[in-house]
């Protein structure tokens, strides 16, 4: 259980400086620093357990349904980390207590740090795939946090989601990853993992499992090609940097390499992705580490290389190797994060990080440079210091891999090149800042920073130089827990400063050697690296996103223009597509049933639909020739009923038409003769072509449907129309008897849909033209002669006729629905005829009460038939005979369709008269009649 | 009595359509009409309990099953969630106010319906019911050009979708006669059909663009824009989920329906919705545009569920879309609340939100944890969800939709990360909208505060809604 103390220690010190805030940095500094280093005292505790090989783990279930356990352990490697993390965790707390200035937020920063220590310890003790992943992503967004703490540079905020993207990117590919490895094992637990290492390896989806862990990992150790953020995360505080850049967070991916190497390491894929990967960020950083003149870029670049470093000694994966992996990472740690807490200090003291403009200053921080110099020495690979001991080893491990087969020289060679540059930028370093004279004076006059904030410096440069000294006293034993936790077995080895004269102390004296004959030539290298074109990866990186963002806007910009015709068309045009998909399918187009015959009528029938419909299209612009035409069309429909032996529909068809036709004839009244021009040829052309494929592919569909066999439910309306309603027509009987409720709920619709319009009309003020576009006045001679007594004659015929088709319709074509029409039109032609006062005074009464007692009518025959104890609605009829009409039948749907009609009829004239009457007197406005058509204009 | 009680949910939604109609026309008074509302909703959600017991009960129409009860719980949070953002919203809104509830609990009604379809008729009659009030939702504020233009876009485009949906249907129809959706795609898995496909693809046109899956995408900016912010709100989250209820019933409930043709329809709808989705919200300048982007990535996710059609197919996408819809509402909910101040056009754009932190602390943190979410951050419950998607997707080996899953949230982890920056970035002489003083008190400040919390703890402990979700895998998988 002390195991989950560790990281929940660190996680409550998230809170801690949110607390103490308020009492000073001191106070803060100090309560902050007490929760790690009792986490690290808990974790050195676990030492005795580990000697006697045991493994301490801790499993608390979590979400097991996703094969997550809150699982912790603690084994030698995961003990190596922890300690570094936790012991340069609290160093660099020391030195950020110094660093900040005072008017910034050090409380923010370190509840940030803290939350970075919790999930860097997460990933190293974590005993689950899963959970490791999950602290992975942890250690992206709190190291954006403290990346981007100085969130009013926009270089920090670039460099920050810079960094995020990368290895969040990375971090999703290596989710991937492990959630295959998962599926491979069976398992997400690390030990089961660990020990199925062959069956891993000799799975068919091993490379594709092994290249999106990679890709975690090199995201993150900012490994070739993907170095480029880690540079340009530099930008960050100088702690964070020393803290997050070089000591822990970029080790992670080494780590997770190493975490993983005996379960999916240990084939050639691995090696040569692993090495060569790491064999070309070694180069490509020492390279740049030559070149740049800020002094956080040298390093930044200098810990590219030295990963690369240690890379490479991962893929070469024998058992060595990983011993001098693991050992470059200790001494790795302690150098580079002395050299940037000396870099913050000078950047501190200076005012600046050019090396240009820095120089001489050993006269005025004598002992910084003194440590500067032993942690650069370290680096370069100086005798007697910690990474010399590395560097040898990696050597002597490069000599004798059979990786690269004949091409064996080349990686020895290779590295004693990098050997070579790195002794060089060493050098560099210290010479530019403490020797050279300046060549400018930087802004602040130097001198020695407070004790205090040197001395996370002292120490660290004094295990480099304890350890390059006495090697086996202070690094076997935990060398020797963390390479038994990697290759799971106890290693022999001796570390010692002298191994005798041997080809890896010659390459090693040879890069000191030629290190510093190129640093001698340095003005002529910065001349050839002047040569090329400056790499900037931020730039680049920018450039990047910036060509994707350009190119995105310009899709967006053409996509998503705000234009309704646009999206329209992109919409037509992808169904088009996927209707298209379908029709291709098709092995005909004609199916197996006969077609009719055609004959001249049919044909012609034909011809005038197409010209109403183009016609209508065509004309559009001109609305009266625009709705003639649409009239033609809806006749001919009504007539292609007629023909095709649907008189029924025909006869409704026909009846709506007209209503439907004086509706938008009213509504033309009030809207200007052309529309203007709106669209261009380009256009045009595009909407012609759309319209034409769309049309092609529906038509063909439809020919498709009808020209085969399909089951239908119009056989069942056939033969249940007598026995089951009792009436020979159809479509009557489903409208008012087997449908007979939606009927009813569809006039009711029709009911509420009148009322509202009339309502909608109450409010509505129009403009009332009194003179046509040219300036002529409407004609005076409103009531034409002829239209007034052809309409008076008419009128009882069309009410005779109504009355007709209504008592018909049960067997016969006809029925409530369009004798209702029938009527409203007749007395719409009316009002035509003879305006508005004329028939408003004849025809006293109001439309709402007709509508409603229709659809009451309607319903009152549904509730009667519950009077018998049937179900709502149900119909019952018999034979009558009556005089004059001859034997004819009653039923209860009878009384129901005059309530259709009567419904109709109200609704009807509710829309129409209220439309028309909009323009004159007696419109249903609210105000006084009394106003005049001027007076109306004007407002 | 067992179908009154199925369909008790629907039946309170409606009498409380008509409660807060009939209140209306007798006394307009914003707060009771609210009450109202919410009080009717929280009843329907609390009848849900009762429907429980009858639960596996299907008539023609309807099937009251566990993915219904499912997605009702969605519709109607989503719903409560709305109204108590619009009372916050439109307590400055100079007009009539209260229609705005009948609107949403006619909506909310469609949307019960939708999610318990099980033929042709429910299901259209659901999708009109749901979308026709929110063609007068989204214009509301119609004095407001973006607004009645997003409400006409959002009819118009929607009008013809729905024209093809029919064809659709009538082409499956013809094929099958059938009309109900288990004889329907049965009917169509087993010919291939002539005409089948087509039908088949042309009712994904109609749902795909009230998902708004690329190409189908392009009103969602612009409406998401243009329209209210709680009518938005219940676009990107009511409305998405139970078309998304009724996507997975014709999918994965009927592997019929997985002819191969829909399913490689299915698939390349998924990935580009990814990644134009996602690509497309890199340049977005206006938050709520951007959230529209996102979500089009997000429904893009979502589909690799219904790809797969295998497995854990049900189980991810229910996990998926309770994540996705209490994100969204959280960050829909704080752009409104930042917005309610002053009605004349949302405060959407990015340059409102800079530094918002520095005004309203806890608002910008809830904001931040939706965001994060959205991007699928661990330990938020964004994260959950898109873990199940990737899980799924790699265990059926569809490593182009993995592929393009993971480009396109490295690409959304890009433009989230922007938004947050925004929010704590320090300038002077900012400051223009803003949320009211003491809108944490409020019921919308609570709803969102709430969210916030609830997102985290799905993150945490999303043992619960996991379970959930198996038990629908279990029934309907």
């Amino acid at each position: 259980m002390t195991l989950l103390w560790i990281p929940l220690l660190t996680l409550l010190g998230v809170l801690v400086p949110v607390f103490t805030e308020r009492y000073g940095r001191g106070v803060l500094s100090l309560a902050t620093a007490t929760l790690p280093a009792v986490a690290l005292a808990l974790t050195l505790l676990q030492i005795p357990t580990l000697l006697e090989g045991d493994i301490p783990r801790v499993s608390l279930a979590w979400l097991p349904e996703l094969g997550l356990d809150l699982a912790f352990r603690l084994d030698g490697l995961s003990l190596l980390f922890a300690l570094l993390i936790l012991g340069i965790g609290l160093l660099i707390i020391l030195y950020a207590a110094f660093y900040l200035s005072a008017e910034e937020a050090s409380g923010r920063f370190f509840a940030y740090l803290m939350l970075f220590m919790t999930a860097m310890v997460g990933i190293v003790m974590a005993d689950n795939l899963l959970l490791l992943w999950l602290f992975w992503e942890l250690t992206s967004l709190s190291s954006f946090l403290l990346i981007g703490f100085w969130s009013h540079s926009s270089e920090a905020r670039k460099g920050a989601r810079m960094a995020m993207t990368v290895t969040g990117a990375g971090g999703l590919a290596l989710l991937a990853g492990l959630l295959l490895l998962g599926d491979m094992v069976g398992s997400f637990d690390l030990g089961v993992v660990l020990e199925s290492g062959d069956a891993i390896r000799a799975d068919s989806r091993y490379p594709l499992m092994l290249v999106l862990v990679l890709l975690g990992a090199f995201t993150k150790s900012a490994q070739f090609p993907f170095q480029f953020w880690l540079p340009h995360a530099m930008s960050a505080p100088t702690p964070v940097s020393a803290y997050l850049h070089s000591a822990t967070m970029v080790k992670a991916g080494i780590f997770l390499m190493a975490r993983l190497h005996p379960a999916i390491g240990d084939t050639a894929l691995w090696g040569w992705i692993v090495t060569l990967t790491g064999m070309a960020t070694f180069l490509y950083g020492a390279w740049f580490a030559l070149i740049k003149t800020d002094l956080k870029a040298i390093l930044a670049f200098s810990t590219v290389s030295h990963l690369g470093l240690i890379t490479v000694l991962l893929g070469v994966g024998s058992p060595m190797a990983i011993l001098a992996a693991l050992f470059h990472i200790i001494n790795h740690a302690t150098f580079k994060g002395s050299l940037f807490m000396s870099a913050g200090i000078i950047d501190h003291e200076t005012g600046t990080r050019e090396l240009s403009k820095l120089g001489g200053l050993r006269k005025a921080m004598p002992v910084t440079a003194v440590l500067v110099s032993l942690a650069a020495a370290a680096m370069a690979g100086v005798p007697l210091l910690n990474g010399f001991l590395s560097k040898e080893m990696f050597f002597t491990e490069l000599l004798d891999t059979p990786l690269l087969g004949g091409l064996g020289w080349l990686l020895p060679t290779l590295a004693t090149l990098g050997g070579i540059l790195s002794v060089a930028y060493s050098l560099r370093l210290v010479h530019a800042v403490f020797f050279k004279p300046a060549k400018e004076s930087p802004p602040k006059s130097p001198h020695e920073p407070p004790h205090l904030m040197r001395l996370p410096v002292e120490l660290l440069v004094t295990v480099c130089v304890l350890v390059g000294i006495i090697p086996a006293v202070l690094a076997t034993g935990l060398l020797d827990l963390a390479t038994r936790a990697v290759l799971g077995e106890a290693l022999e080895f001796h570390l010692a400063i002298w191994h005798g004269f041997n080809v890896p102390l010659l390459m090693s004296v040879l890069a000191l050697a030629i290190g510093i004959l190129v640093y001698a030539m340095h003005s002529h290298i910065r001349r050839l690296a002047r040569q090329f074109a400056p790499v900037d990866a931020r730039r680049s990186f920018e450039q990047g996103t910036q060509t994707l963002v350009a190119a995105t806007q310009a899709i967006t910009l053409r996509l998503e223009n705000g234009s309704l015709q646009r999206y329209m068309s992109l919409l037509l045009g992808a169904s088009l597509l996927l209707a298209t998909l379908g029709l291709l399918d098709l092995p005909t187009l004609a199916g197996d049933k006969p077609s009719q015959p055609l004959d001249g009528v049919l044909i012609l029938g034909a011809a005038l639909l197409i010209f109403g419909a183009v016609g209508t299209a065509v004309t559009h612009r001109y609305r009266l020739i625009s709705l003639l035409m649409l009239s033609v069309v809806g006749l001919l429909v009504s007539l292609t009923f007629a023909r095709f032996s649907a008189p029924d529909l025909a006869l409704t068809q026909l009846s709506v038409e007209v209503v439907t036709m004086i509706l938008l004839m009213l509504a033309l009244f009030f809207l200007p003769q052309k529309t203007p021009r709106e669209s261009t040829a380009k256009r045009n052309i595009r909407d012609l072509l759309l319209a034409g494929s769309l049309g092609m592919v529906v038509a063909s569909l439809n020919y498709a449907v009808l020209t085969r066999d399909m089951s239908s439910i119009a056989h069942f309306f056939m033969e249940n129309s007598i026995p089951g309603g009792g009436g020979h027509n159809v479509v009557n009987v489903i409208l008012v008897d087997f449908r007979g409720f939606d009927t009813l709920g569809e006039i009711t619709v029709l009911a509420l849909a009148g009322l509202a319009i009339f309502k909608l009309l109450n409010r509505l003020r129009l403009f009332m033209p009194h003179s046509d576009g040219e300036g002529r006045l409407w004609s005076p001679d409103r009531y034409p002669m002829i239209l007034t007594s052809v309409s008076q004659a008419l009128l009882p015929l069309a009410l005779l006729v109504s009355a007709f088709i209504f008592l018909r319709g049960h067997n016969q074509p006809g029925g409530g629905f369009i004798a209702g029409l029938i009527a409203a039109v007749a007395l719409i032609l009316v009002y035509m005829a003879r305006g508005v006062e004329w028939a408003q005074s004849r025809l006293d009464f109001q439309y709402q009460p007709v509508a409603i007692a229709g659809v009451a009518v309607a319903t009152l025959t549904g509730l009667g038939s519950w009077a018998f104890g049937r179900p709502f609605l149900t119909s019952a009829f018999g034979h009558f005979h009556l005089p004059i009409l001859g034997d004819f039948e009653l039923a209860t749907a009878m009384l129901f369709d005059l309530g259709v009609f009567l419904a109709v009829v109200g609704a009807t004239l509710m829309i129409l008269a209220n439309l028309g009457k909009l323009t004159t007197p007696h419109r249903p406005s609210k105000e006084p009649a009394t106003t005049t058509p001027g007076k109306e204009k004007k407002s | 009595m067992t179908y009154l009680i199925a369909l008790l949910p629907l039946i309170l939604v409606c009498a409380t359509a008509v409660a807060v109609m009939l209140g209306i026309a007798w006394q307009r008074h914003h707060a009771s009409t609210v009450l109202t509302a919410v009080v009717g909703l929280n009843l329907a959600l609390l009848s849900l309990v009762a429907v429980h017991q009858v639960a596996p009960f299907e008539t023609l129409l309807v099937a009251v099953d566990g993915l219904a009860i499912f997605g009702a719980v969605l519709v109607l949070v989503s719903t409560l969630a709305c109204a108590t953002l619009a009372h916050a919203y439109l307590e400055h809104y100079r007009g009539p106010r209260e229609e705005f509830y009948l609107l949403l609990l006619c909506a909310a009604a469609g949307g019960l319906v939708l999610v318990s379809s099980r033929h042709m008729a429910t299901l259209f009659f659901g999708l009109e019911l749901l979308s026709m009030p929110l063609y007068g939702m989204l214009a509301y504020a119609f004095h407001e050009r973006r607004s009645l233009e997003a409400g006409i876009k959002y009819l118009v485009l929607s009008a013809a979708a729905t024209a093809f949906l029919l064809f659709g249907m009538a082409l499956a129809y013809a094929q099958t006669g059938r009309l109900d959706l288990a004889g329907l795609t049965a009917g169509l898995g087993e010919g291939g059909g002539a005409w089948g496909l087509a039908g088949a693809g042309l009712i994904l046109v109609g749902l795909g663009f009230k998902l708004s899956l690329v190409p189908f995408h392009l009103w969602t900016p612009d409406v998401y824009e243009g329209g209210p912010g709680p009518a938005a709100t219940f676009l990107a989250s009511a409305s998405k989920v139970a078309v998304v209820i009724v996507l997975l019933r014709l999918v994965i409930e009927s592997p019929a329906f997985a002819h191969v043709g829909v399913h490689q329809i299915l698939a390349v709808l998924a990935f580009a919705s990814m990644l134009i989705g996602n690509l497309l919200a890199l340049t977005q300048a206006n938050l709520k545009r951007l959230l529209g982007y996102s979500s089009i990535a997000h429904f893009g996710y979502l589909l690799v569920a219904l790809v797969v059609a295998e497995g854990l197919a049900v189980e991810t996408a229910a996990v998926y879309l309770v994540m996705y819809v209490v994100t969204t509402l959280g960050a829909f909910g704080v752009v409104t609340l930042v917005s309610s101040r002053d009605i004349s056009g949302d405060a959407a754009a990015l340059h409102h939100y800079r530094g918002l932190f520095w005004r309203r602390p806890y608002l910008t943190a809830v904001l931040t944890v939706a965001l994060l979410s959205l991007a699928g951050i661990p330990f938020t419950a964004g994260f959950i969800g898109k873990f199940y998607i990737v899980a799924l997707g790699v265990e059926a080996g569809r490593w182009w939709l993995v592929g393009g899953l993971i480009v396109g949230s490295a690409i959304g982890l890009y433009y989230y990360l922007r938004v947050m920056v925004t929010l704590y970035l320090v300038e002077p002489g900012m400051q223009r909208h803003d949320a009211p003083h003491d809108w944490g008190t409020r019921a919308g400040g609570v709803v969102v505060l709430g969210l916030a919390a609830l997102v985290v703890l799905l993150g945490v402990y999303p043992t619960p809604i996991i379970e959930w979700a198996a038990a629908l895998g279990v029934a309907h998988g």
